[in-house]
């Protein structure tokens, strides 16, 4: 058997016939056989040497760590038995924002919209973590903030135990990565759930994935928004339940997802931390319990049934959420029910498959070259209402929001188009156009909001 | 018929179950000898104790071993070449106490073996001593002693040679081990590993070879391929035993762990290792022609060259250590 690569048979002939040469000159000296006999050691120990450098080199591949660059999925340094690794992802976006036809109401201009470096990993089998940083803070790099902060305990694939802030196990859409998200920012539903709360979760999935469940309990959070620092104490219970019947079988329901969510709690507090404040797919918020001395009193609800399909280059993603807390102002208290959907189309001209974590081109972006990405067009319809019984009671007394001021439902219409440039950058442009119920003032609506956003996403 | 097959598959599948996982971790050359220690000590203690014992070895470098043991191999007892190793495993592990080595008998060795020449046959370079080797033109093999407990011992038998030689100092012997090193073409990282580029590679007029290992590659190969030559005073290599207390205590395998490394003093180890070409510290319990196959060879201690292995260690084997110094011209 050859214990040799051919570039070092070829090398040990050319010394052969190197060391040979002034051999043939000696032969007449003599002693032929010792110098043969020497010649043919050096070979032998070269070529052993060699062999032994390639076991060592060998040996040393296999206890060395794996530096992994992927330019999709971010770098790693993994070691060698591959149970403890460290990777460093991020997503970046940028995004120039432009009311039509609004007076100078809004600013039009650029953001940071997220600057978010990403480091997570798994030590061992048992333990993972993610620490996600934003950096874009308020849209222009003030108050950076901490996104994600977690570690999970992996005892099985079914059970996951997640400790530390983390998304809300509520939304569809909130769910998806920032990156993911079919237009540029998400709709109303996700205006109704919990966007990162802090807390304990247990995580799982069961029936080969079939079924993914999670059930935790957070600090609580005000519908759409982040957890705060000062704990009023009450904790909110949350729960999602997920089915993908056909997930693992060659069937054009293959991508059909559904599922339910909800939550359940108690909130004691006033201000913008307790009691919720609604935006707009243009991030102008068109609602707040306005009134003074508004405070959160008692039980806090939501429930969201949602699902989605996604079958070739076709995706469908549709939910629909109620949020129902108890409020009180002067002594009176009620409980107000606001409730909104979304429903989402997308399509992907260039062919590629569509899914809920995004397209990735099946040709990219190739300056001068043959690849132009992957091409999305998208679609949204949704809505956002007010229970009536905000805007009940006297204004000085018991009444928990203007409504000449604050607008009892949005209703919008977006399209957009998304370029996948590469796996990593995606250029996306859309329109939202927002109708109001009320909010313009004595009985007007409020104006409409027509928003063009244009988004420059660069992720690794 | 069907029921009584049931019944044995049954015992025999319960038996496997139950049988305790047992392992002892050992250096290259003593796969043969405690592949059949195993088989016969298990069946004794299975007699003796009622318990079913699945025994394993794992061999490799004895420094390597040693370090897997630090890093949490869970083996129930050492086997290996050095003390030094096992001391690693007290100081630094704190697996077992450091006074290990006075807990059984003989420094905690069951057997000896000590450091020999492989020549090819017919001895055609003519190697009879030490000082042979450092001939120009004679080729020797032997592993790195950075890297391999066997060569160790081979560095300390050369040098123990030199510094007995009339006239001999520290000086004479770092310069007769300098030159014996600059005669060795290839460093191999183990034992095994040498015994490749010498007996299968034909590579190197001499291999300094554990006894153990010249005898198996004889037996192995034909006695009309090599032969032995044993030099005028060598080494004598004392491969220590030793339990890993804080393994056996947590598996529950003390009894058996002792029992493992008392039979090793017993007769019929004392029997095994002389079987194996390792030299029975009671020779009197062995086969007598067993016994009989083994040359006279004149034997120094280490301790008595080099005061102990810690000392032995630093001085020679350490980085910045003689060997280092040699072997870099420094």
């Amino acid at each position: 058997m050859s214990r040799l690569a051919l570039p070092s048979r070829t090398l040990i002939s050319l010394l052969a016939a190197a060391l040979a040469a002034p051999l043939a000159h000696a032969q007449a000296a003599g002693s032929d056989a010792e110098r043969v006999s020497d010649l043919e050691q050096r070979l032998l120990v070269l070529e052993r040497k060699l062999e032994l450098q390639s076991e060592e080199a060998a040996a040393k591949a296999k206890e060395a760590p794996v530096v992994t660059v992927a330019s999709d999925k971010g770098f790693s340094l993994k070691n060698a038995k591959g149970d403890t690794e460290i990777k460093f992802s991020g997503i970046g976006q940028v995004d120039h924002r432009a009311f039509i036809d609004d007076d100078g109401a809004f600013r039009d201009g650029f953001i940071t919209r997220r600057l978010r470096p990403t480091v997570q990993g798994h030590l061992g089998k048992l333990v993972s973590f993610r620490f996600t940083p934003e950096f874009a803070g308020n849209g222009t790099g003030d108050a950076a903030s901490i996104v994600d902060a977690y570690f999970d305990l992996k005892f099985h694939k079914a059970a996951t135990v997640r400790a530390g802030k983390q998304k809300g196990l509520l939304g569809l859409e909130r769910l998806q990565s920032g990156g993911a998200i079919s237009l540029i920012e998400r709709g109303y539903v996700t205006e109704l759930v919990p966007n990162r709360d802090l807390g304990v979760a247990v995580l799982g999935e069961v029936a080969s994935g079939t079924v993914t469940y999670g059930l935790g309990v957070f600090n609580g959070t005000a519908d759409g928004r982040d957890v705060i620092q000062a704990d009023d104490g009450l904790k909110e219970l949350e729960a999602r339940v997920f089915f993908e019947p056909f997930k693992n079988e060659y069937s054009a329901f293959k991508g059909l997802g559904f599922g339910i969510a909800g939550s359940t709690g108690a909130k004691d507090g006033s201000g913008n931390n307790f009691a919720s404040r609604y935006r707009t797919p243009g991030q102008n918020q068109f609602f707040t319990y306005n009134e003074a001395g508004v405070v959160a009193s008692g039980k806090h609800t939501r429930y969201t049934p949602q699902a989605y399909y996604y079958f070739n280059n076709l995706g469908v993603l549709a939910e629909y959420a109620v949020s129902e807390q108890d409020l009180s102002r002067g002594g009176v208290e009620r409980s107000i029910k606001n409730d909104g959907y979304n429903v989402v189309a997308t399509y992907v001209l260039t062919g590629e498959d569509a899914s809920y974590r995004g397209v990735k081109p099946s040709s990219p972006f190739t300056a001068g070259g043959p690849g132009w990405g992957a091409v999305e067009l998208v679609a949204r319809i949704g809505a956002l209402s007010i229970d009536d019984d905000a805007f009940a009671g006297a204004a000085a007394a018991d009444r928990l929001a203007n409504p000449t001021s604050q607008a009892r439902k949005a209703e919008s219409y977006g399209a957009g188009v998304n370029w996948y440039l590469t796996g990593n950058a995606k250029l996306t442009t859309d329109f939202n156009f927002t109708q109001f119920d009320g909010g313009g003032g004595g009985t007007a609506d409020r104006r409409d909001e027509k928003a063009l956003f244009t988004r420059l996403t660069i992720q690794y | 018929m069907k029921r009584t097959f049931i019944v044995v598959a049954a015992a025999l599948i319960s038996t496997a179950a139950n049988a305790k996982d047992f392992l002892n971790v050992s250096y290259d050359p003593t796969r043969e000898f405690y592949k059949e220690v195993n088989t016969v000590f298990a069946a004794e203690w299975k007699a003796k104790s009622g318990e079913s014992l699945n025994i394993k070895t794992s061999h490799g470098g004895s420094g390597k071993q040693a370090r897997s043991v630090i890093d949490g191999l869970n083996a129930d007892v050492v086997t290996l070449a050095l003390a030094y190793d096992i001391d690693s495993i007290a100081t630094q592990g704190k697996l077992l106490p450091a006074d290990w080595q006075k807990r059984l008998p003989d420094n905690s060795s069951p057997y000896t073996s000590t450091i020999v020449f492989l020549v090819r046959k017919g001895n055609p370079k003519g190697v009879k001593d030490w000082g042979d080797l450092i001939k120009p033109g004679v080729k020797v093999i032997t592993p790195n002693p950075k890297t391999s407990g066997g060569a160790r011992w081979n560095y300390l038998a050369a040098w123990g040679w030199a510094l007995k030689q009339p006239g001999g100092s520290e000086a004479t012997a770092k310069d007769y081990v300098s030159k014996l090193y600059k005669n060795v073409p290839v460093l191999d990282t183990g034992a095994r590993g040498s015994t490749t580029t010498f007996v299968q590679r034909g590579i190197g007029d001499v291999f300094l070879s554990w006894e153990n290992e010249a005898f198996l590659a004889i037996n192995e190969l034909g006695p009309d391929k090599f032969e032995i030559v044993v030099p005028s005073a060598s080494i004598l290599a004392e491969p220590p035993v030793a339990i890993v207390d804080k393994n056996v205590d947590k598996k529950g395998t003390r009894k058996a762990a002792e029992a493992y490394l008392n039979f090793l003093y017993s007769p019929t180890g004392q029997k095994l290792a002389a079987k194996h070409y390792y030299r029975p510290r009671k020779p009197e319990l062995a086969a007598p022609a067993d016994i009989a196959g083994f040359p006279k060879a004149n034997l120094f201690t280490l301790d008595s060259v080099f005061g102990n292995w810690a000392k032995a260690q630093s001085t020679h084997f350490s980085d910045g250590g003689v060997f280092d110094q040699i072997t870099t011209g420094k």
